[in-house]
């Protein structure tokens, strides 16, 4: 058997030359080797690589020589046998031996067909240039890269979130953790508001729905309109293009004005909830009367378009019948409220009064000319006063003792005229005066006695000048007596109970649809505001006007000590307690903090 | 001067010079009015006072968010605008004049809209997605305007095809040149052989060090060989000039390659971060009135 074998080279044009060898050998070397029967120059093959030998039956074997395998019909051996016929296909490096029987005057011998299949290096292989030399080789396409760019943000914050609201429960098993849908966040919510983070549903309640006013009145329990909706609408007016058209793309939404989020505006950040802009008021309230009929006076801005304040007073009606108006300071009114009381001579430095509470001493609380803390003090809120009561605060001076027994001071019972007129002729009717009853019925002078040990020893050392009970009872009710300075007083025609004291009332709070608060303004003295040092008369209405408050305070945006927006003193949704603004402190410094925890409990809500 | 006019009288154009480019297009008009738009922004802005804070959901924040977005799709356009090159007003050199200038606007427009008002969240992913966008805009005008020059230079005269015949050309010769090598020297060569030019990846693309390379490699492998005879005839000597001619050769090849990446790179950033960031305007939009 012989063997016959073709090399076929490749032209640079592509031609195909076949040179046919016969070797008439039974084995036959391939390799790198020149010397070899099979010449392959390729660096993949070993210099003596395989011998190819005829065998017995017909039969073709390859062994390696060089322990370098190749591949027989794409197996990689090194050593392989098979027929002839119908041959194999050896691949050796880069060369491909395809081994075949020969046909016609070949018959008999094996031909093998060389050829190079592989290129000579990497660079040699066919390459598109524009692809290799560019970018295109080694990224995904353009094209590519947008599609999953798209997809993958639709995927993550368009179809994620749709799908995290439409599957979760609406009921209180939702899990207050992460959802999708915070994805699409505007912001962290207020600080009060917290812990409604992770647990969107509590206000956005249904899917694709703005939020509702009912969403907020599900927490905020006790919060009232500011009025009837139909009038706030009306006093809003005719909205402005730019309002008019939110108005008509939030209607396309289902969306009616007046939302409690329109003024209250949440994801703004983490902090306090942002205090209501004086414009949200001013928008209805600025020329309001000229759109709805209404008792209440235009108003804007506090430093320029605020009216003179009108503080509630009281009126005496017929029979004593309290009534009670809106008055404003510029008509300078006078109330009714049943007391004699000077101001002026009260407070006065040089007179009787003060030498009187110079006289008391420190001991009793005096010491010095009275000031207003003598009679007025704050209340639990700090922010007003608590009603004057007659013992403390005018009993030291203006005693009502009329009997001593044993070390014990007798008094008249102050707010009850029956029993004064009782305790009088139960006096007499014990045989009086037994002992020298104090200074007959004479109201106490201030200066009389400055102690209750000197106001004693003057009970036993007076001169009772009244003969009998109604005599008495005649000057304690008349002029000069210890009721009539003060009070005032009518007869009644009734025996038992001869006089009757109209009733005082002092009013505890003029400003019934604002508020003010007296600890915000404690580097304030009392008379920079109320000017009672010339206040002759009790039915004098003390209250600083307008302009005083302008001097420190302006509007939301002034240049003065103190921008006053209009919540600082009116709540939209108004209680008889500080408005929010500055029950939370956060328009003024430090001043009014502690306010908040004690109005809260007295109003007895927390929202 | 007098050919000048007469190349302006035959093409009709006004053109000042006739190497006027994309930037100083029409002495810097889009740039003018560019700048004049983010001026107004600016300004309006600054006397807007919006309570509680400036945000997207004012009459303010819709009106530059609508132009925002409108201005996105139109800078888009540009993409189908340059596949259609048409001569006069709106030519693609004024086209593409606009796109860059009102494109860099949008930093203004879009960040006033914003508020200055971030988060975790799909507003502000658009946002973020329009600034790379921008950005890579920015920096494949800054290629454009440095990098040809030294692509130039590199390149010297010859063409890519001729880079690469030159490599192929050594490649033969190496292969050539090791044929009486034993089977360790053969592996060495082979080496170089089998490296590919264009293989590395982006990160070797654009820093041009291929750490894998096999003529490097190689190279090394042939110096340090032990066979290596001071005879005349060794083998070696020749593999070795040869291995360093495909080393200098790569070297250049490199080089374009890094050039070009940095010229390419742009786009790819470019195109599907802008095709993400419609994806994320149209979540942002959906997102801000579904619970409007």
């Amino acid at each position: 058997m012989s063997f016959i074998v073709r090399t076929v080279a490749r032209t640079a044009d592509g031609r195909d030359i076949v040179r046919p060898k016969s070797f008439d050998k039974a084995e036959l070397s391939i390799g790198r080797s020149p010397s070899s029967d099979i010449h392959l120059p390729d660096l993949a093959v070993a210099l003596n690589h395989a011998v190819i030998r005829t065998a017995a039956g017909g039969a073709v074997e390859i062994v390696a020589t060089a322990g370098m395998p190749f591949l027989v019909d794409g197996k990689s051996t090194e050593h392989e046998r098979f027929s002839a016929s119908p041959g194999a296909n050896i691949r050796i490096g880069s060369h491909s031996l395809s081994v075949e029987p020969g046909e016609g005057d070949e018959k008999g011998a094996v031909v093998i067909t060389v050829e190079r299949v592989g290129a000579i290096s990497n660079a040699s292989e066919e390459k598109e240039e524009a692809r290799v030399f560019s970018l295109a080789s080694v990224l995904p396409s353009r094209r590519i890269m947008a599609w999953a760019g798209v997809l993958l943000v639709l995927a993550i914050f368009l179809a994620w979130p749709l799908v995290s609201i439409h599957t979760q429960p609406t009921d209180n098993s939702r899990k207050v953790a992460f959802h999708a849908d915070e994805l699409w966040t505007s912001g962290k919510l207020s600080q009060v508001h917290r812990s409604l983070e992770n647990n969107c549903q509590a206000c956005h309640v249904k899917a694709g729905e703005s939020v509702r006013d009912t969403a907020c009145v599900a927490c905020h329990t006790k919060v009232h309109d500011h009025a009837d909706k139909a009038k706030l609408l009306e006093a809003k007016g005719s909205p402005g293009i730019v309002d008019g058209t939110k108005q008509f793309v939030g209607g396309i939404f289902g969306i009616q004005p007046g939302r409690c989020v329109e003024c209250h505006t949440e994801h703004q950040g983490q902090t306090a909830m942002p205090v209501t802009d004086e414009r949200f008021c001013t928008n209805c309230h600025e020329d309001m009367s000229k759109r709805i009929d209404t008792a209440l006076k235009d108003a804007a801005d506090f430093g320029e378009h605020h009216p003179q304040f009108e503080p509630t007073i009281r009126f005496a009606g017929p029979n004593g019948v309290p009534s009670f108006r809106r008055v404003s300071l510029d008509a300078n009114p006078k109330e009714d409220n049943g007391l004699k009381f000077p101001h002026d001579l009260h407070l006065s430095t040089t007179n009787g009064v003060a030498q009187m509470a110079k006289t008391l001493g420190k001991a009793e609380g005096y010491g010095a000319p009275l000031d207003c803390a003598n009679c007025h003090t704050r209340d639990a809120t700090g922010s007003s006063f608590v009603a004057v009561k007659m013992e403390p605060a005018c009993g030291a001076c203006h005693s009502l003792a009329f009997d001593q027994v044993g070390g014990t001071i007798r008094t008249l019972r102050h707010g009850d005229p029956a029993q004064v007129v009782a305790d009088i002729r139960a006096f007499y009717r014990a045989g009086a005066p037994r002992n020298p009853a104090l200074q007959g019925m004479d109201r106490r002078r201030p200066g009389d006695f400055a102690s209750a040990a000197q106001r004693a020893s003057f009970a036993q050392t007076s001169a009772m000048h009244i003969g009998n009970a109604d005599q008495a009872i005649r000057a304690v009710f008349s002029k000069g007596g210890a009721c009539f300075d003060c009070h005032t007083v009518r007869a009644t025609g009734n025996p038992t109970t001869p006089f009757a004291v109209t009733p005082v009332a002092l009013s505890r709070r003029y400003m019934m649809k604002g508020w003010f608060d007296h600890a915000a303004h404690d580097t304030e003295s009392c008379a920079s505001c109320h000017a009672v040092k010339g206040s002759k008369l009790a039915s004098d209405v003390n209250l600083p006007k307008l302009a005083k408050c302008q001097e420190c305070h302006g509007g939301q945006d002034a240049h003065k000590e103190v921008p006053s927006a209009c919540a600082m003193c009116h709540d939209y949704h108004r209680n008889d307690f500080a408005p929010l603004m500055v029950r939370d402190n956060r328009a003024r410094g430090k001043a009014v903090e502690h306010i908040r925890e004690k109005a809260l409990k007295q109003a007895g809500t927390g929202i | 001067m007098a050919s000048k006019s007469l190349r302006q009288a035959t093409t009709g154009r006004e053109r000042a010079s006739e190497h006027e480019g994309f930037l100083r297009y029409q002495s810097y008009k889009w740039l003018k009015i560019a700048l004049g738009i983010s001026a107004v922004a600016l300004l309006i802005y600054a006397f807007n006072d919006v309570q509680p804070k400036p945000n997207g959901g004012s009459i303010y924040g819709y009106t530059t968010g609508t132009i925002g977005v409108l201005l996105i799709l139109w800078l888009t356009m540009l993409g189908v605008r340059k596949r259609a090159i048409t001569p006069g007003r709106w030519s693609l050199k004024s086209w593409t004049s606009a796109h860059v200038y009102l494109g860099l606007s949008l930093i203004v427009i879009a960040t006033l809209h914003t508020g200055f008002d971030f988060g975790w969240n799909v507003h502000t992913l658009a946002y973020a997605l329009m600034m790379i966008v921008i950005a890579s805009g920015v920096f494949g005008i800054a290629t454009y305007a440095m990098l040809p020059q030294a692509l130039s230079a590199n390149r010297g005269e010859t063409t890519q095809v001729q880079m690469l015949d030159n490599l192929r050309m050594i490649d033969r010769q190496l292969n050539e040149a090791a044929q009486p090598l034993d089977a360790e020297g053969a592996a060495i060569v082979r080496m170089a052989l089998d490296d590919d030019p264009f293989g590395g990846g982006l990160i070797a693309r654009l820093t041009g060090h291929y750490r894998k390379c096999g003529t490097r490699a190689a190279l090394a492998a042939v110096r340090a060989h032990p066979g290596r005879k001071e005879a005349a005839a060794d083998p070696y000597d020749h593999v070795e000039v040869l291995l360093e001619r495909k080393r200098s050769s790569l070297s250049r090849i490199r080089k374009h390659l890094r050039l070009k990446a940095l010229l390419e790179v742009w786009l790819y950033l470019h195109i599907p971060l802008t095709f993400a960031l419609i994806a994320a305007l149209f979540v942002h939009i959906v997102s801000v009135f579904y619970y409007w």
